[in-house]
């Protein structure tokens, strides 16, 4: 099968005033479609990065792509022009953001933003307008031939206002039952009221609700939700997983999964990919990961999760801290942290993503060590 | 739901009806609860339609026969004097606002300078409102430098800083005396020095605005870059804007009066508020109402603005909005729509 999303070598820096940091080091990894990815990683490893870059929402400059290829169903995004990228946002790339608080625009109600979400879609399948085509496999929306001009002149031109008011208000109708819909979907009782709502009128987990609604009522196929519950205090934060999770279920939508925590990338994902400095270490399908880290990182993360309230005396934790992004060190760059270092690791380049060897063949158990296969068989 | 939606065929003019209605009552309720900018309501609401009538009841009357206006006096007319050396009069019952050096009645030409220096006070801040904004609006928006945005931003606001670096009432000055006296040489030269400010203003605004979460969030669910810009950049910086243009207003009446008090504005034939406190300032000390009256006039009118301009800030920030309606509301009625949103 065609693997959703494939993004291949790629590499980001940020050039600001102090250097060049940089932010992705030859990322690679596949998803195939319906999967649930996790990415995990300390803070300032590159995971928000990663999920911006993918739908290109990073401003450039300070972001700039050195190279590699972001191959979304087909089509390289990094060679689409730019101001087609809208029509690949929200439709075919969905994004649910870390804070739900400022998401959403304090000047409109509720069921303005999320009717603009629905009447995006709306009007892209249509097939009205232009829409995000890849070049071969893909079958975007209906296959009705358009009309340039018709096109044309039903996006830009407006009807003259008899003949639009009646068929808008019908429109908005029908545009105000879709919201409502997807405001039930994320299990927001009373949708009504809450859609005649300002943002600043409801709750933090509520925003966070509206905004996944908001993504999902585009029907995305692919959907990053970067770190969704990190601003959410515990409570609102497991509703909202337990929400998530039941999603998956329903809307059968490829999820790129964000997150510092553990333990939500153990619940949520079918793949983790384990970053660190900008790259990814370790990548494979969650249990296995998880019961038999590869890359030593992996293993000292795993280690440093409070396990069961347990009184156990003090929480083991990595020595050192996060290298600086724009002086990483030689070679493998968790190396001056690493307890398994040997001389080996030292000079560049470093170890690159290879199968574990040991690991179940075919299982995509993959991590940048060169002692993985050491790190795999330790208990 | 079904109450909301418009079934029947009727409807849609009722509902329509009923939502202007509703607006009404919440604007009411909104003055209501915010005494200061009610009082500012009122005496804009007082100037315009003032203004309206002076203007507009001689031109009506007019298409019938002799117009007849609402002014007790031509504002030219000569008064006869009592004493024909000293024809200054101080307010009487006759003359409100007595009359000047030679006899014109101060009242009517206080009044007819009013629609004249309210159109000049709206069209010059709304061409900077206008220019301002749309300059500023690019300026801030597509900044990215390097790009064909960039360049034209970095150009828009070098040439902003050039008009800037000149004080404004003195490049103002320079150009209404370079195109000669009157009233529209004086307007296109507050008109060419106006702008800048709103340009900074916009931009700044822009860029504060643009970075925000939810515009990030508008991206990623394929909003263009045009819509983003018209529907969640400039409806979120149109509060700073709006409260500035009205208090706006109030600041070229007076720069326009400084540009006829120095002599260059319009000429002394015509009726307006700088002019008139010019050419009487000389009877400062002893007719001190004729300089009063117009400078009283600017006050007001300046006041008149500034405090709408102030309340409207709190009218368009749904935030203070609902704060505002729900203060004003009867106190035993339950704000059930904020209880809503928290279960």
């Amino acid at each position: 099968m065609e693997p959703l999303l494939r993004v291949e070598h790629l590499s980001l820096d940020y050039e600001v005033g102090a250097g060049t940091f940089h932010a992705l080091r030859d990322v690679s990894f596949e998803m195939m479609p319906g999967r649930v990815v996790g990415i995990v990683g300390e803070t300032g490893c590159g995971k928000s990065t990663l999920g911006q870059a993918i739908p290109r929402l990073l401003p450039e400059p300070p972001a700039r792509i050195r190279e590699g290829r972001v191959v979304f169903q087909g089509t390289d995004l990094l060679s689409v022009p730019k101001w087609k990228m809208p029509l690949v946002r929200g439709t075919s790339i969905g994004m649910i953001f870390q804070e739900p608080i400022n998401s959403l625009n304090p000047a409109y109600r509720v069921s303005d933003q999320l009717m603009e979400a629905v009447r995006i879609r709306k009007f892209r399948e249509s097939g009205e307008t232009e829409v995000f085509r890849p070049a071969e496999g893909f079958d975007y929306s209906k296959d009705r031939p358009v009309d340039p001009k018709e096109a044309m002149g039903r996006t830009f031109l407006p009807s003259p206002p008899a003949a639009r008011s009646a068929g808008a208000r019908r429109g908005s109708e029908e545009l105000r039952i879709d919201a409502l819909e997807y405001l039930r979907l994320v299990r927001i009782n009373d949708p009504e009221t809450i859609l005649d709502l300002f943002p600043h009128e409801l709750s933090g987990g509520m925003r966070q609700r509206i905004m996944i609604a908001m993504a999902l009522s585009e029907k995305p196929t692919l959907l990053i939700a970067d770190e969704p519950t990190s601003a959410l205090d515990i409570t609102i934060q497991a509703q909202v997983l337990t929400l998530m999770k039941e999603l998956m279920d329903e809307v059968h939508t490829s999820i790129l999964f964000i997150s510092h925590d553990l333990g939500v990338i153990a619940e949520m994902a079918d793949d983790i990919g384990v970053m660190y400095a900008g790259s990814i270490v370790e990548f494979g399908p969650v249990g296995e990961v998880f019961d038999r880290p590869a890359h030593p990182y992996t293993k000292a993360l795993l280690k440093s999760v409070p396990n069961r309230y347990k009184e156990d005396g003090v929480l083991p934790s990595l020595p050192g801290s996060v290298p600086n992004l724009s002086r990483l060190p030689s070679g493998c760059p968790f190396h001056p942290r690493c307890v398994f270092a040997r001389p080996p690791c030292e000079p560049d380049p470093g170890p690159s993503l290879e199968p574990v060897k040991g690991a179940p063949v075919g299982g995509g158990h993959r991590a940048a060590c060169y002692y993985s296969d050491e790190v795999f068989r330790l208990p | 739901m079904d109450e909301r939606r418009p079934s029947s065929w009727s409807s849609t003019s009722r509902t329509r009806l009923r939502k202007a209605a509703r607006a009404a009552r919440s604007l009411y309720r909104i003055l209501r609860a915010n005494p200061l900018t009610f009082v500012g309501f009122i005496m804009v609401m007082f100037i315009a339609i003032l203004s309206v009538l002076i203007v507009g009841v001689p031109f009506i009357t007019g298409l019938f026969g002799t117009p007849v206006g609402i002014l007790p006096h031509d504002p030219n007319e000569l008064l006869p004097c009592a004493v024909p050396t000293e024809c200054a009069a101080p307010p009487s019952l006759q003359n409100w606002f007595g009359t000047d050096n030679i006899g014109r009645d101060m009242f009517s030409r206080v009044l007819a300078a009013l629609p004249l220096d309210l159109v000049i006070g709206f069209t010059v801040a709304g061409f900077a409102l206008l220019v301002g904004t749309g300059l500023g609006l690019v300026a801030g928006f597509w900044d990215t430098p390097g790009t064909v945005g960039g360049t034209l931003s970095v150009a828009i606001m070098r040439v902003t800083d050039i008009f800037l670096a000149f004080p404004s009432l003195v490049l103002a000055l320079a150009i209404a005396a370079s195109l000669g006296r009157g009233t529209v040489p004086a307007l296109i030269a507050i008109m060419v020095t106006w702008w800048p400010f709103y340009v900074r203003l916009v931009r700044g605004e822009v860029l504060a605005v643009k970075h925000l979460p939810y515009v990030a969030a508008a991206r990623a669910a394929g909003v263009s870059g045009l819509q983003i810009l018209s529907r969640h950049v400039l409806r979120n910086i149109l509060e700073p804007l709006i409260v500035y243009y009205t208090m706006d207003v109030g600041t070229v009446i007076v720069t326009f009066s400084t540009i006829s008090f120095i002599g260059i504005g319009v000429p002394p034939t015509i009726p307006e508020w700088g002019s008139m406190v010019e050419s009487y300032e000389k009877l400062l000390l002893t007719a001190p109402w004729t300089v009063l009256a117009p400078g009283a006039a600017i006050f007001l009118t300046v006041l008149a603005f500034s405090l709408l301009g102030d309340g409207l800030r709190d009218i368009l920030d749904p935030r203070s909005r609902r704060a505002l309606v729900q203060t004003a509301t009867a106190p035993g009625l339950p704000a059930v729509k904020a209880s809503a949103a928290e279960a």
